[in-house]
């Protein structure tokens, strides 16, 4: 699965990114497409936070997994 | 003295002959002597500066030369980034509790260090020794924090002590290995002239702040901790900046626009300042909070000040949670 939130600025693309994740089982892996400056530190922030992890596989682009529910 | 007051006899150039000039030149020297007793430097070490942010300037680049390297920290402010660009440097990362290494630096090192972070209160515990010069931006940590005893220039700012805004204290240490690094004919270290209406002014708030600060200072530590236990235990997702200095605290909420949070809680009687990159001019979050890990998005700076009670805060933390818990079911 591909979430685009290219264009969309913070906070939208970590919404749209739980709103994603929120019906979906442990181990359940995603791509986050953002060009907010602001997804790089939030999403690690947010992985933290949250129990989830997040890899930067390439610039903007995000390598989502959901660990918890 | 009141405002008008000061007005009336700070208007001559205390360096001119006649009565009234006499005046102002003692009214300068007794603001000097001021400053100096509460700031713990000597006298003839202070100079004004109608520019704040010049400090920089003067404190770092007047520290640098060839042979010598500019070292920084990644949660130091823009000014010192921009300076870093004209010398040799190096950035230094703090760890995820804001604190610097500072046990690998060279004896031709000059360090940038940064007392207390403006934006989070972040107190810096250790200090660099045995290097070939010390800048010390008291910016924020004010009257509350003594500069280390190797400091080679420091800067304060006026309002830290909530004295009046565009003024700057600057000082270079006798012992320093300093030199001008403006244009310069003669041994004045800026080319001013600098208010000595502002000048008096911030005399007299430091003083009465100084006073203040050791009666309040319980209070307000108080008031902190009470925050921060607040937030912890009542606002689900929300991430507190790691802090020192009682008077500032920086939390940041997961899902929440900043904007619309601090319009709200401005509508709504609390004027908070943001680190959010979509309240900032440059649409960037801020360096500090993504230096540190801490979430960038639906930030907020709170200030506490001399006057906040006990009642405000709460009432103020009940409509952080309801504005918060609204913001996130839009």
């Amino acid at each position: 699965m591909v979430l685009d939130c290219i264009g969309k600025r913070c906070p939208l693309p970590i919404i749209e990114l739980a709103k994603a994740l929120a019906d979906k089982p442990v181990g359940f892996t995603l791509t986050l497409l953002s060009d907010d400056p602001a997804s790089q530190p939030d999403l690690v922030a947010w992985a933290r936070m949250t129990g989830n992890s997040v890899e930067t596989t390439e610039p903007k682009t995000f390598q989502i997994t959901k660990l918890t529910d | 003295m009141a405002l008008p007051h000061i007005f009336e006899v700070t208007w001559p150039e205390p360096t001119k002959l006649g009565a009234d000039s006499k005046s102002a030149a003692l009214l300068l020297n007794e603001a000097r002597e001021t400053f100096s007793s509460h700031l713990g430097v000597r006298s003839d070490e202070l100079h004004f500066l109608g520019e704040p942010n010049l400090g920089f300037h003067l404190g770092l680049s007047g520290l640098m030369s060839e042979d010598k390297n500019l070292v920084y920290s990644n949660i130091d402010r823009m000014e010192v980034f921009a300076i870093s660009e004209s010398h040799n440097s190096k950035m230094l990362q703090v760890d995820s509790n804001g604190q610097l290494d500072f046990s690998k630096l060279q004896h031709n090192d000059v360090v940038a260090l940064q007392l207390c972070n403006r934006e989070t209160g972040l107190i810096q515990s250790g200090h660099p020794e045995n290097i070939a010069g010390l800048f010390v931006d008291a910016t924020a940590s004010g009257t509350r924090i003594r500069l280390p005893q190797n400091w080679s220039t420091a800067l304060w700012d006026s309002t830290s002590w909530a004295g009046p805004g565009g003024l700057g204290i600057f000082a270079v240490s006798k012992n320093a290995d300093w030199k001008n690094p403006l244009p310069h004919l003669d041994a004045r270290i800026n080319p001013g002239p600098t208010s000595l209406a502002l000048i008096v002014a911030s005399a007299l708030a430091i003083d009465s702040w100084v006073a203040d600060e050791k009666n309040l200072a319980a209070k307000i530590a108080t008031i902190n901790s009470d925050i921060r236990k607040y937030i912890s235990a009542n606002i689900p997702n929300s991430d507190l900046a790691p802090g020192g200095a009682d008077h500032l605290i920086s939390a940041s909420f997961l899902y929440v626009n900043a904007e619309q949070l601090v319009t709200t809680l401005a509508d709504k009687g609390y004027p908070v300042d943001s680190g959010s990159a979509c309240s900032s001019i440059n649409m960037q979050p801020s360096h500090v909070l993504a230096a540190l890990g801490v979430l960038t998005q639906g930030n907020i700076r709170l200030t506490i000040h001399h006057a906040t009670t006990f009642e405000q805060v709460k009432e103020f933390l009940e409509v952080l949670s309801q504005t918060i818990s609204e913001l996130r079911s839009r």
